[in-house]
């Protein structure tokens, strides 16, 4: 089990500028077989919290538990319980063979390479690596590169995974199939991964769980299935021919169901929340008075993008343009 | 420490691999290397021209090696945590179970073993070159070595520590390259303080050894306790040191960072 509690860090200003508090009073935890995404915009303090659950940066107050041993205090054997895959990182030698790769990483952490030939050839096997066991790592693909990363993280058998933005720069086969065995690695290893990602639709895919952070504040802590239901209602998306008036686009913004999600010269797209469904009526009245031509009136699923980009304009965290649900 | 000995044969077996997956290269490297003591032995001889010049070529030939052993040395520890935070790989190494001073260290001691190999290649070869007569006593040369070359460890592990403070110090990392010449070549007999300073202690004792025929006995206890305290004392002050900065960059986020 992973446990946060408390966890503050805020870094020194540089060159006169005031210290930046990156993590604010974060307390959360993840259970043994657990899968949880992390989520937040960009400097919500996301690789700030990852790096204190690693080890890598030292929080100001608070503490990190490894299935009951503190990051702090008992480093060397938290550590012998978690890997990471580090996001921005190669993370991997690129000199080295998938192979030597795998040998080198479960050596440093502590494992003999030689016992765990079974192991070896069940990660390689695990993640498709056969045919490129002896390519060197610069050679791969980036969505090998990034299976080979995770596999490295898995060889030790560290039942804790951290894995920062792992499909980030990946097409879309690639990711799916990291996808694939980050649920295998759950279902069949009994694996506790904790990931942070932008795409929304990986922690839907794949996490139980989200914990949504904003400027370094933990803001919403609830199981995937519940955040689409808590945010459940039906959303419309109407696209109009060409601009919004100035009067028209005051009085759609004053309506909190309503954003703008785009405006170009092909046409403007408007999002409503049917929350109350007189608002549909108020919208068509605005858009009436300037004779607004009505290209298409579609309902938009549910999704946890959505549901995080209205739980931080909820928040005040930002968001607000775009935010419905 | 048995898990210890996994970490130094994995870092053991990347050099060797490496070393000979780009076997052109290390080759060129070593060839640069004797190159350039061709070129010092032949402006030295072309200053001080021709004849028998007897121990002072024996100091050249015995000078250049401790140097390129020492540089090789600081390098392996100084360069290395540049370059793995450049590569990506400084956090992994971070997240050891080892612990990072461990990790270091069996990085330094592979390093040691096949940089060992190539000095014995280079100091063959300049023999041959100059027609230099050397004792080679291993009894005494290697522990000596070793010492001296913990010493150098500090200095790495100094300068180290700075670069994941400061990030980009080249100049200042290249100057060491410079100022390790000084310190293999100034004499200790001559000023006292000088035996204080990394590497110059233990390469007087190498050069007693090798040009002078003393064996590890003559150096006298005292002599040998007061080189081995200074070496450890270099050693923990550098380490002290980068234990100051990596504190510094763990609390400020720097660590991977370049």
């Amino acid at each position: 089990m992973l446990k946060v509690e408390s966890l503050q860090k805020t870094y020194p200003g540089r060159r006169g500028d005031p210290p930046v508090k990156a993590v604010d009073s974060v307390t959360f935890q993840v259970k043994e077989g657990e899968l949880v995404g992390l989520l937040g915009p960009n400097g919500a303090g996301k690789t700030t919290i990852v790096k204190m659950i690693c080890g890598l940066i030292r929080p100001d107050q608070g503490q990190v538990l490894i299935n009951g041993f503190n990051m702090t205090s008992a480093r060397s054997s938290a550590l012998e319980n978690i890997s990471a895959v580090l996001e921005g990182n190669r993370n991997l030698y690129w000199r080295l063979t998938v192979r030597e790769n795998l040998e080198f990483f479960a050596a440093l952490k502590g494992k003999n390479p030689k016992t765990l030939t079974s192991d070896m050839e069940k990660y390689i096997d695990f993640f498709r690596l056969e045919e490129k066991i002896n390519v060197e790592a610069r050679k791969l693909s980036r969505g090998m590169q990034q299976k080979l990363s995770i596999a490295v993280a898995m060889i030790a058998n560290s039942p804790i995974l951290v894995l920062d933005e792992p499909t980030l720069g990946l097409d879309v086969q690639a990711s799916n199939e990291i996808r694939v065995l980050l649920k295998r690695a759950v279902a069949e290893e009994g694996r506790t991964i904790i990931l942070t990602t932008h795409d929304m639709s990986v922690v839907q895919d794949t996490c139980e769980r989200a914990v949504i952070i904003s400027d370094g504040r933990m803001i919403a802590d609830d199981k995937v299935h519940n955040f689409l239901e808590l945010f459940k209602a039906k959303v419309y998306q109407i696209r109009i021919r060409g601009h919004l008036t100035e009067t028209q686009r005051l009085a759609l913004l004053s309506m909190n169901e309503v954003a703008v999600e785009s405006e170009s010269h092909e046409g403007t797209v408007l999002s409503v929340r049917l929350e109350d469904p007189k608002i549909l009526y108020d919208v068509f009245a605005v858009l009436g008075q300037e004779n607004s031509f009505i290209e298409s009136i579609d309902r938009q699923a549910n999704n946890l993008e959505r549901v995080f980009l209205e739980i931080l304009r909820r928040s005040g965290g930002g968001g607000q343009e775009t935010a419905v649900i | 420490m048995a898990k210890k000995l996994l970490l130094f044969k994995a870092f053991l077996k990347k050099e060797f691999i490496l070393f000979r997956r780009y076997l052109v290269n290390s080759i060129g490297g070593m060839l640069t290397i004797y190159v350039i003591f061709l070129l010092l032995l032949g402006s030295y001889r072309g200053l001080v021209g021709g004849g028998d010049h007897g121990d002072t070529v024996e100091q050249l030939v015995v000078g250049y090696v401790l140097w390129f052993f020492m540089l090789s040395t600081y390098q392996d520890v100084a360069y290395t945590l540049r370059r793995e935070a450049k590569e990506g790989t400084l956090e992994q190494l971070y997240m050891s179970v080892h612990g990072f001073g461990w990790v270091m260290g069996a990085k330094a001691a592979a390093g040691f073993f096949v940089n060992s190999i190539l000095v014995v290649i280079l100091l063959r070869a300049v023999m041959v070159v100059t027609g230099s007569t050397l004792n080679i006593d291993l009894l005494s040369i290697v522990p000596i070595t070793i010492f001296t070359l913990i010493g150098i460890l500090g200095i790495g592990f100094t300068v180290g520590g700075l670069t994941l403070v400061f990030k980009r110090i080249e100049s200042f990392t290249q100057m060491i390259q410079f100022a390790l010449v000084a310190l293999v070549a100034v004499d200790p007999q001559s000023v006292w303080w000088v035996r204080l300073l990394p590497g110059s202690y233990g390469a007087s004792l190498v050069r007693r050894v090798m040009i002078g025929g003393a064996h590890l006995s003559n150096l006298g206890f005292w002599e040998c306790a007061f080189f081995i305290v200074i070496s450890l004392g270099h050693l923990g002050l550098g380490y002290g040191i980068y234990r100051l900065c990596e504190r510094k960059a763990m609390s400020e986020g720097l660590l991977g960072h370049y």
